[in-house]
């Protein structure tokens, strides 16, 4: 899948790049709105990542455009504004998602995950993994055909292991996925653990495979 | 306290009614004297009766017309002091109560009448160099820290998303992972800071001016959810007692913030096994914790006061709570009553 990152500083579109880049995604970058415009017009993407604020135009004129041009790719914007109003606007226009700097490589990569798959696979959403299904309409987990009953955080937790597979990702991402903007209010993630241990268990007892590993002691990996 | 233009007159007055009061004996005195050297010069003897009768006329006559007068002059004074203070004084009162409508968060400079009185002149153009130089240095003010905040954004979005691609190295130690991760615990409390600040001169910088009419029941319904997890999480109860339905008008994501930051400050501040009550009644929100002893009450709602090593909070919360009450003439009061910390969110406008 391809992903076009519209961001003007570089060492962070590397970043993004480098962390999305292997396991399905390949990345090409944008540094100016001329350049992303050239861009577009002649490639297709899957998910274009925007950054509101672009040396040569404004972000959301280039969304504009973007709409215009009538491109397929999902839109997640990318801003170091994190003003409402330009979150509002550029929802309105039609992006779909919106992402405040600085914010979890993880975090990004499900988000990228979530839009992709809605824009592609409307009507039949089905995540296949081993034995592992999520039916991603219905937010129902089965393995080896068998349902498995998940709270919504543990559903969010496996969704978001999913979209991050293979990558290590720290406790403190995983509790401001799943508690949102309160969570970075404090500084104790233990909650995190509950969640985590029961959607091992409820994996485990479906009669799934252990992909779920921690690492250093406080780190998670969805290793498959 | 009394007024400019009282003061003068009552000086006026008094002085008036000593000159005119001491001026009845002397009347008197001097019209005696005439009246004896009179009839001594047209030899007319009187019987003491009749001295006496002349004597009495002549005091009322003069204590009626000294009265007299006295009202005259008085009311001539007051009328002529009034007017032509008025006049004389009017420019200060134009430039005081243009004074007086200012405020500095509306940023608009005061415009003074002209007068062509200097010493008022003066005055008002004083007036007028320490509002623009006010203006200059808060609107700078305002400005340095919302661009400071938005300049910061994009440097620790790099630095966040450099440790986190360390993080997948494939040959960490849990040694280095546990620096990459204090690391990154340090860099979210910076992001944090960052995020309060902006959300303070974006409040101070009058954004967020849409209002709703907001159910506040529902709104908590809305919020208490995200904050179960973690209270459960470090064994608080968390008990909701809804006294009365509360309407009220604002900004939603302000008011969000405003309970947010308080429900998250008792949450926080609060040992494993206690409990936080939180409290709604007509016209106010009340949220409780126990604590050990009483917090230090006019601290506590400025910036950066609360913060410290054991409470790593971002010394904003309550700061951010003050100022959006400020905005909506809401009152927060702290307290400390039977061993609790007791934040009462009065709805109500007081007026001063």
């Amino acid at each position: 899948m391809k992903i076009l990152i519209i961001e003007d500083e570089k060492e962070l579109a590397s970043s993004i790049g480098a962390y999305l880049t292997g396991e399905q995604y390949l990345c090409e970058y944008a540094e100016t709105f001329k350049d992303a415009l050239e861009k577009l017009s002649v490639y297709v993407y899957d998910c274009i990542l925007l950054d509101l604020m672009l040396p040569g135009g404004d972000g959301l004129r280039l969304l504009e455009e973007i709409k215009y041009m009538k491109v397929e790719a999902g839109v997640i914007i990318i801003s170091a504004k994190n003003a409402v109003e330009d979150k509002i606007k550029g929802l309105q226009i039609g992006a779909d998602d919106y992402m405040a700097k600085p914010f979890h490589l993880s975090e990004l990569a499900a988000r990228i995950y979530s839009v992709v798959r809605r824009k592609q696979f409307g009507n039949s959403n089905i995540i296949q993994q081993n034995e592992i299904r999520v039916d991603l309409l219905a937010k129902m987990v089965y393995v080896n055909e068998k349902e498995v009953t998940l709270t919504r955080k543990e559903y969010d937790l496996l969704l978001y292991f999913i979209s991050n597979k293979n990558k290590v990702i720290s406790k403190n991402a995983l509790a401001e996925h799943i508690s949102g903007d309160v969570a970075d209010m404090f500084d104790n993630y233990d909650f995190v653990y509950a969640h985590i241990k029961n959607l091992k268990k409820k994996l485990a007892e479906a009669g799934s495979g252990n992909y779920l590993k921690t690492l250093y002691g406080s780190g998670y990996k969805w290793d498959i | 306290m009394s007024k400019l233009l009282n003061r003068s007159l009552k000086t006026f007055i008094i002085y008036a009614a000593l000159v005119l009061a001491g001026s009845i004996p002397v009347y008197y005195v001097a019209i005696n004297i005439l009246w004896k050297y009179e009839q001594l010069e047209h030899q007319i003897i009187l019987t003491p009766e009749a001295g006496r009768e002349d004597r009495l006329l002549i005091v009322g006559a003069v204590t009626l017309l000294t009265v007299l007068f006295f009202a005259l002059l008085l009311t001539g004074f007051i009328l002529l002091n009034r007017r032509i203070s008025q006049r004389l004084w009017q420019p200060f009162y134009n430039s005081l109560a243009k004074i007086k409508n200012f405020s500095l968060e509306q940023n608009k400079a005061i415009q003074f009448d002209k007068t062509e009185i200097d010493e008022f002149a003066q005055l008002n153009q004083s007036l007028d160099k320490l509002i623009t130089g006010n203006i200059a240095a808060y609107t700078q003010q305002k400005e340095f820290a919302e661009n400071a905040s938005h300049e910061l954004q994009t440097p620790l979005a790099i630095v966040q998303s450099k440790l986190e691609l360390l993080m997948q190295s494939q040959q960490l130690t849990t040694a280095q992972y546990n620096i990459i991760e204090d690391a990154l615990k340090a860099l979210s409390r910076v992001s944090r800071v960052n995020k309060n600040l902006l959300l303070l001169t974006k409040i101070e910088n009058s954004q967020y001016m849409e209002k709703d009419t907001i159910e506040v029941q529902e709104l908590l319904a809305n919020l208490i959810p995200q904050f179960e997890t973690i209270a459960a999480g470090k064994q608080i109860i968390l008990t909701i007692q809804v006294q009365a339905a509360v309407s009220i008008n604002g900004n939603r994501a302000l008011v969000e913030i405003l309970l947010n930051n308080l429900i998250t400050n008792a949450i926080r501040h609060s040992e494993a096994g206690s409990n936080v009550l939180i409290e709604l009644t007509p016209n106010s929100f009340i949220i409780s914790n126990p604590g050990e002893r009483s917090l230090q009450t006019e601290q506590l709602f400025k910036r950066f006061a609360s913060a410290t090593i054991q409470q790593p909070g971002t010394g904003l919360g309550l700061a951010i709570v003050k100022q959006i009450c400020n905005r909506y003439g809401w009152i927060i009061q702290y307290a400390f009553n039977n061993g609790r910390h007791v934040f009462t969110l009065h709805f109500v406008q007081i007026s001063f």
